[in-house]
């Protein structure tokens, strides 16, 4: 009732011009009809960050805790990691990176019951667990039987190719083979991943993918057995 | 939790633990307390995964669990709370102010404790001892006793503490609580909030741990020895008398250390440097007798301060008179005085202090943001808090076209604010006072919003850069290990030129500008958080008074 009298014009709005200081003839800023844009022109740029020597000890310290944090089992990536091209390293690729330092056993007495992981998953965070929970042992077992048929079938193929000048002598090597293995293959129980299952002839440290300078490790193919 | 907090706290959430840590705490962030089986159901994610993140963000102490709240005997329920996030942005100033107050060690025990959330004792000084000695010469190592000793300095000034044992958290494991002599609440209901590590009388007590021996240097060996090596040192785990006990590192200490710095450095710059020595040994007086969230210390009287000064300072007595009453004099308050006992009780006014420095960082944001002008209107709104259109003006001695203008942009931006007082009960617009006002704490939480989105963007045009940029940063890396492996063989210097050569100058250029982006928005986000320090400090202390 109040602004009726007032707002004959076309230019009525809900509070008293002259208050808020718009005076009669001036003219208004040219109403907006459309989004405002994505990066405004700023009129004043904003102030150079501030240098020295503090902030570059933090910066560094910044990006290597970024740096050492990617590297502890506390960082957690989804078991398909995607690379643009397939390679045939793959395959052996990923138990590196499992391996490292996957071996973190939190303290279970400040964890809810139900957090606790039995099986050895790939992710390996029971892995150590898994070391001294004797539930496992007899799956250690198993696989110690399964490397050593590998083992066996891959002495027989290379007395096929060295031909059987000295069996005797190889014979006992093989034996000799066979108990080193077995230290290795408890050693090496941490590697026990999906890789081993696969039936690889090839042991892990000495693959080479070819994407190093200076490959001169095919050299190494035929004695990688030790 | 704000969108804009939720947002910061993904991103932190992936670049440190990955990108499902970051779906499960979000998913935590957005809904509240869940028990296992709906964040399985939500976030789609498999069983094993989900263990795992809950396991990684409790910890870090990013995440508490209590029993649920149906009752004894429903599931396990989670809460994350976004500041113990937030944190993270703060790390590098932790580090360096251990770094700053106890030396290499101690700046390696606090980063240690960083990257693993908790740890106990013995593992910690185990892993700094190895770590310092690979850092060392050959054949020298560092003995655990001096890594003890400054774990004990650490714990002594508060800031490290140990984690609150779960009295009460879970039925079944309160009779076994961690600490020795559990406090006097494990048959007292489950309360809402959950304890403080310092409700608990034992948080600042180091146990007795045996410990003997020094570092291990890792040899440079073959990947798979340096592991098995590993492996055996784990292996050989022998108790060492504090199982169970895990410390973590006491935010609100280095906190507390971080404001009195600000207001130390704030008299330095409005003052002098003697003044801020004044005031710098007031504050090392009252370290231990305020309390963190007292307004003021408890008074100090001029005999006292002018004997625990730093004699390298050379300070008479009348002079230190005369530098108190400039203190109480000025219009920062630092400084108060509380009596006239002993030569004059002073305190240091805390969160007046707070107070005025969070002023000082609106008006140089608006200052910054719209010009000398926009901040004088804005510096006078604060001191005069409410003026009409034409007192602006007439005030701030701009003429009225531009102060229209500035004092509207600076309402559309919501810093200042519009007041009606009426004078008819129905508010005629004619009849109607209209007075622009600014209220300091709303106005401070909004920047404070500002800010985390701010840092939110830094991250993810980092994040992008690095995207844009991956198979040269991957190829630079592969060239880089290539050359490192062909210097330790020994090779020749063409092989090294050839190999060097392999990086197109081009690239190299394109290498160089992402690397300095990078640097420059890390730098970034490293000085916003010093703002977010400051706004946030405010905010506490008001909130805690009022």
């Amino acid at each position: 009732m109040a602004g009726r009298g007032g707002g004959r014009g076309r230019r009525m709005m809900t509070f008293s011009v002259e208050a808020v200081g718009i005076n009669r003839g001036d003219s208004l800023p040219p109403s907006i009809q459309q989004p405002t844009p994505l990066f405004p022109v700023m009129e004043q740029k904003p102030l150079p960050l501030t240098v020295g020597e503090e902030e570059e000890y933090l910066l560094a310290l910044k990006q290597e805790f970024r740096g050492a944090m990617k590297s502890l089992p506390c960082f957690i990536q989804p078991a398909a990691a995607h690379r643009d091209v397939e390679r045939y390293s793959d395959k052996y690729h990923s138990t590196e990176q499992t391996d490292a330092l996957t071996d973190w056993t939190p303290d279970w007495k400040r964890l809810p019951k139900e957090l606790r992981v039995k099986k050895p998953s790939r992710g390996g965070v029971s892995a150590a667990v898994s070391r001294s929970d004797k539930l496992q042992s007899g799956q250690k077992k198993k696989k110690v039987k399964e490397k050593e048929e590998v083992l066996l079938k891959l002495e027989t193929l290379q007395k096929k190719e060295e031909g059987q000048s000295s069996e005797d002598e190889e014979e006992e090597g093989e034996e000799k083979k066979k108990k080193q293995e077995e230290e290795e293959a408890e050693g090496e129980e941490e590697y026990d991943e999906e890789e081993f299952e696969e039936e690889t002839d090839y042991v892990m440290s000495y693959f080479d993918n070819g994407e190093e300078f200076g490959g001169d490790s095919d050299d190494n193919m035929d004695e990688a057995i030790y | 939790m704000t969108a804009q907090e939720v947002r910061l706290c993904g991103l932190l959430l992936r670049e440190h633990f990955g990108e499902v840590v970051e779906k499960v705490g979000t998913h935590l962030l957005k809904g509240g307390a869940q028990n296992l089986r709906t964040i399985i159901h939500e976030t789609g994610i498999s069983l094993d995964l989900v263990k795992k993140s809950l396991c990684v963000l409790v910890q870090h102490g990013a995440c508490v669990f209590r029993s649920g709240r149906k009752g004894a005997g429903s599931p396990a329920e989670y809460q994350t709370c976004c500041d113990r996030i937030l944190r993270i942005l703060r790390y590098p100033r932790y580090i360096y102010t251990a770094k700053t107050l106890y030396g290499d060690t101690g700046e390696l025990i606090i980063e240690e404790l960083l990257q693993r959330g908790h740890m106990t004792m013995s593992g910690t000084i185990k892993t700094v001892a190895d770590r310092l000695t690979q850092n060392m010469e050959e054949g020298r190592s560092m003995d655990y006793s001096e890594v003890s000793s400054a774990f004990f300095r650490l714990v002594e000034t508060h800031f490290l503490q140990r984690c609150p044992p779960l009295a009460g958290a879970e039925p079944k494991d309160s009779s076994t609580p961690a600490a020795p002599a559990p406090p006097g609440t494990p048959a007292a209901p489950v309360s809402t909030a959950p304890p403080t590590p310092e409700s608990f009388p034992d948080c600042y007590k180091v146990p007795h741990v045996t410990l003997v021996g020094r570092g291990k240097r890792q040899l440079a060996s073959e990947d798979g020895e340096d592991q098995r090596n590993a492996k055996k040192a784990k292996m050989d785990s022998q108790t060492h008398g504090d199982e169970g006990i895990c410390w973590q590192v006491n935010f609100e200490r280095f906190h507390l250390h971080f404001r009195d710095q600000a207001i130390i450095s704030a008299v330095a710059n409005k003052l002098d440097q003697t003044s801020s020595e004044i005031v710098r040994t007031m504050l090392r007086m009252s370290e231990v007798t305020t309390s963190p969230t007292a307004t003021c210390t408890k008074p100090l009287s001029a005999n006292e301060i002018f004997r625990s000064l730093p004699t390298s300072y050379n300070i008479p007595r009348p002079i230190l008179d005369q530098y108190l009453t400039l203190l109480i004099d000025d219009p920062m308050e630092f400084v108060g005085k509380a009596g006239e006992s002993g030569g004059g009780m002073y305190v240091v006014n805390m969160h007046r202090a707070l107070a005025n420095l969070a002023r000082a960082t609106l008006e140089s944001v608006v200052q910054e943001r719209f010009g000398s002008r926009s901040a004088r209107i804005f510096r006078l709104l604060l001191r005069k808090r409410h003026l009409e259109q034409k007192q602006v003006e007439d005030f701030a001695m701009i003429p009225a076209k531009e102060a229209k203008d500035m004092l509207y942009t600076l309402l559309s931006q919501n810093l200042v604010q519009l007041q009606e007082i009426p004078k008819t009960p129905d508010y005629a617009p004619s009849r109607t006072f209209y007075l622009y006002t600014v209220n300091q704490l709303p106005t401070a939480r909004m920047l404070l919003q500002n800010c985390y989105k701010t840092v939110a963007n830094l991250v993810e045009r980092r994040l992008f850069e690095s995207k844009e940029s991956k198979r040269l940063l991957e190829k630079s890396q592969r060239i880089e290990a290539i050359l490192a492996s062909l210097q330790a063989s020994g090779a020749e210097p063409e092989q090294l030129t050839e190999v060097e050569e392999m990086i197109t100058a081009p690239e190299k250029q394109q290498l160089d500008a992402l690397r300095l982006h990078i640097n420059k928005l890390d730098s970034a986000e490293n000085q916003v958080d010093e703002t977010i320090f400051l706004l946030e400090s405010y905010i506490n202390s008001t909130a805690s008074t009022s």
